[in-house]
């Protein structure tokens, strides 16, 4: 975050000693402590023995470097051929990507000219504790505002730790800018010095395009090839490699530079329009449905096609189911929505997939009956027929197809229709409650608190109670609590409901999706404008929290606000395997009652540990208000068992959500 | 606090036994019989509710050969039940659960017809000479 509204981000109050400012918001015991210091130190040097026996040397406190501060405050710098020295790849890399609204970078350092570029260029950039936390945090930054992103690395190792988090990103077609460095050109296939890689094939099978740069003179124009692939079509990551003949070569003029046109000529911001007898023929089909659901996958909320969706939906009464890898571009709790009602699924005779990118096989676990008829809209053709045969398939952008509904749909009241999704509805929300009530008992049996019991107390404080239920942007990761907290989060407008684990299921991603998700939120981009500087809460496991926790000192560098709710069950998820096999038990285990509070603490959040319902109700108060108020994250460390999983002893267990539904994560 | 809680799993199951919605016992499950005949129309009706329910463990075709989680049972394979090959004892299973995994779906197959057309279609995944025969 470089220019001047990310200066507010941060603004530190000065210190006394002329050094690094402390946050003004940051709760410092150590602090009044340190003034003690000088005065005990003095009094070593009389009795140094009894004052070191007596007194700890003090500790200094947990602060936001003074150079950090200065760095966010410094203004913007576009390279320029006109520089002495002229401007360099990386220059032109940066000032191509600031055209085309780079969203944000979230890097570690390493690949430096390009990250450096981009930062003075003001591209919002974030540096962080490992490359793969941050390419998630750039995920979970696209993923609720829809924007490219870029992530970046050094080369070797540093971009061998993004491999998981870029695959995650593909998996969910991440629109992801996937830099890193990469030696040298003159030194290829020599082994030089250290961390000879060849990144390309690395990603092979994990992006939707790469290409490692080798002419300096071509930058701008791989720089257009990616962004061509970013925002056209369905998206997914793209990876550049950046040989040092690359970015440090200098250019004095825009002739040295091989096609250097604007991006209104290097792409097109056109959009494949349905075929005038396609779209009649799915009116047609939709107005002769008895009971039509529309699929809307990530293409509805990637291309912002929300608006057209509602007019065509409200209309001719359709029930509409959101999917994909964010959630909210239909609100849970309209009439029409199909999310909480998965039992309703089985009597829909017409499925309107749009821009469902990640197909589910007709034979693998969608709740729609064989028999109902499929229409698929998808805004390239190769994809239409795979999984799921179709009875029309329509190659058309998400938004133009759905307009072309809104317009074209006679209105129309199903009210049998309607009626059937919440009857469908009372059942599902009677499950969520029922499973609830089992878990209060298993809570106050163990002196724990039970999964179940975690999530309705975070859905009843975001929703039911004094915040906006639209404000807060959630994320959920883990097995046994991850599958909870989905059926109990709610998604009320666009971007507001991360879903960690989709399609990739990885773990550990979550707190730092949400890092990047929140940096959108403090930036207010996109569908965060409204929302702009409100918290964000992730729920997650113990086992997923040891991927990114380290992440909360960015957060709290950043002043990201961030409520991470721990489910400490003491264990992997998967330890119910190792029942079979009691020898290898040992290897799904960890030691009990860890504190993840105090390790938050270490790393300048808040700390929390709860092991009732009570206490974990206060704990998620304060905890959003410090957030709210003083920027300030907090790690909540709930205490669980993790027998809580298994249905044999705690009922019903961990259960794996219908889809599609609010907790699909397959699909 | 293991002991306390093996203490606290006593005191549960003995809450339960009182309960009329409780988990059934293996005993009275082998004393059930199924309302539900037989019928091709019965296991296509429990094919789809497999396909929507079960597949993630026990896949598509029933063998568990997906490692979602280590100890799904092939359900192709009677022999390797662990909870009962009769109709009720796998209705058990189904509705309460079966081992440290498999959670109860008591609650999202709250028709018990279902769960019947589920037991029908399973015990059609069998080797041809231990299949019930159709009606």
């Amino acid at each position: 975050m470089n220019d001047n509204k990310n200066g507010e981000l941060q603004r530190a109050k000065p210190s006394n000693d002329g050094g690094a400012g402390e946050p003004e918001t940051r709760p410092s015991r150590r602090g009044l402590l340190s003034s003690f210091g000088a005065g005990a130190a003095a009094a070593a040097l009389v009795n140094p023995g009894k004052i070191f026996a007596a007194t700890p040397p003090p500790i200094p406190s947990i602060r936001i470097a003074k150079d950090i501060t200065d760095s966010l405050a410094e203004s913007t710098r576009l390279g320029s051929f006109d520089a002495k020295g002229g401007m360099t790849g990386a220059e032109v890399f940066a000032k191509s990507c600031k055209d085309e609204n780079l969203a944000a970078l979230f890097c570690c350092p390493g690949n430096y000219q390009i990250i450096n570029a981009i930062s003075a260029a003001g591209i919002p950039a974030f540096g962080g504790r490992s490359e793969g936390s941050m390419a998630s945090a750039a995920d979970g930054f696209s993923r609720c505002t829809g924007e490219v992103t870029a992530c970046s690395g050094t080369e070797g190792p540093g971009f061998t730790n993004m491999i998981m988090n870029i695959a995650v990103a593909h998996r969910a077609r991440t629109p992801l800018l996937v830099l890193a460095s990469n030696v040298t050109i003159a030194t290829d296939d020599r082994e030089y010095f250290i961390q000879t890689g060849y990144q390309q094939p690395t990603t092979e099978g994990l992006k939707k395009y790469g290409k490692r740069l080798i002419a300096p003179d071509r930058i701008h124009e791989y720089t257009a090839y990616a962004f061509r692939h970013l925002k056209t079509g369905v998206p997914g990551p793209v990876h550049l490699d950046f040989p040092g003949e690359i970015y440090n070569h200098r250019f004095s003029a825009e002739s040295e530079v091989k096609e250097y046109y604007s991006k209104d000529k290097y792409r097109a911001e056109s959009r494949p329009h349905p075929a005038p007898k396609d779209l009649a023929q799915a009116v047609d089909m939709i107005n002769r449905a008895e009971r039509p659901v529309i699929v809307a996958g990530h293409g509805v909320f990637f291309h912002k096609a929300w608006e057209p969706l509602m007019v065509a939906a409200e209309k001719n009464d359709i029930a509409v189911v959101t999917s994909g890898p964010m959630r909210g571009h239909f609100p849970d709790e309209h009439r029409l929505s199909a999310s909480l009602s998965p039992d309703a699924f089985m009597s829909a005779d017409l499925v309107v997939f749009v821009g469902q990118y990640s197909m589910p096989s007709k034979t693998e676990r969608w709740r729609f009956h064989p028999d109902a008829k499929a229409i698929r809209v998808n805004p390239t053709g190769e994809d239409l027929g795979r999984n799921w045969p179709l009875d029309l398939g329509i190659v058309a952008d998400e938004g133009a197809f759905l307009e072309g509904l809104a317009s074209d749909l006679p209105r129309k009241k199903r009210d049998a229709w309607v009626g059937e999704l919440a009857t469908a509805r009372q059942k599902y929300e009677k499950q969520l409650l029922d499973e609830y009530e089992q878990g209060v008992k298993h809570s106050a049996a163990t002196n724990t608190v039970h999964h179940a019991v975690v999530c309705k107390e975070v859905h009843d404080f975001l929703y039911k109670g004094a915040i906006d239920p639209k404000l807060t942007v959630t994320g959920w990761g883990g097995w046994t609590i991850g599958n909870a907290g989905a059926r109990w989060l709610r998604a009320y407008r666009p971007g507001q409901e991360v879903n960690c684990p989709y399609q990739y299921s990885a773990v550990g991603p979550d707190l730092a999706m949400m890092v990047g998700a929140g940096a959108a939120v403090q930036l207010g981009v996109g569908p965060q404008a409204p929302y702009k500087g409100a918290p964000v809460v992730v729920i997650t496991s113990d086992a997923g929290i040891t991927y990114s926790m380290f992440e909360l000192d960015t957060a709290a560098k950043y002043k990201i606000p961030i409520v991470c709710i721990v489910y400490n069950n003491n264990a992997w998820g998967m330890w119910p395997s190792a029942v079979g096999t009691p020898r290898s038990m040992h290897m799904y285990l960890f030691q009990e009652n860890l504190r993840y509070d105090k390790m938050a603490e270490g790393l300048g959040a808040r700390g929390e540990y709860v092991r009732t319902q009570d206490e974990f109700r206060k704990a998620l108060k304060t905890s959003y208000e410090v957030a709210a108020k003083e920027r300030v994250s907090t790690l909540i460390n709930v205490q669980a068992l993790k027998e809580f999983t298994s249905g044999k002893d705690y009922p019903p267990g961990n259960i794996i959500n219908p889809e599609p539904s609010v907790g699909a994560l397959a699909h | 606090m293991y002991l306390r809680t093996l203490g606290i799993i006593a005191l549960l199951a003995f809450a339960a036994s009182a309960d009329t919605s409780a988990k059934l016992t293996r005993d009275e499950a082998k004393k059930l019989k199924s309302p539900e005949a037989n019928t091709r129309k019965s296991i296509d009706r429990g094919r789809v509710i497999f396909l929507q329910n079960c597949t993630s463990c026990h896949g598509e075709d029933g063998k568990a050969e997906g490692s979602l989680v280590a100890s799904a049972t092939d359900l192709t394979s009677p022999k390797l039940y662990n909870s009962g090959t009769s109709e009720g004892e796998i209705f058990r299973s189904i509705r309460d659960g079966a081992g440290d995994q498999m959670p109860a779906f008591q609650s999202q197959l709250a028709n018990e017809t279902d769960i019947w057309n589920l037991v029908n279609f399973i015990r059609s995944l069998w080797p041809e000479s231990m299949r019930p025969p159709v009606q």
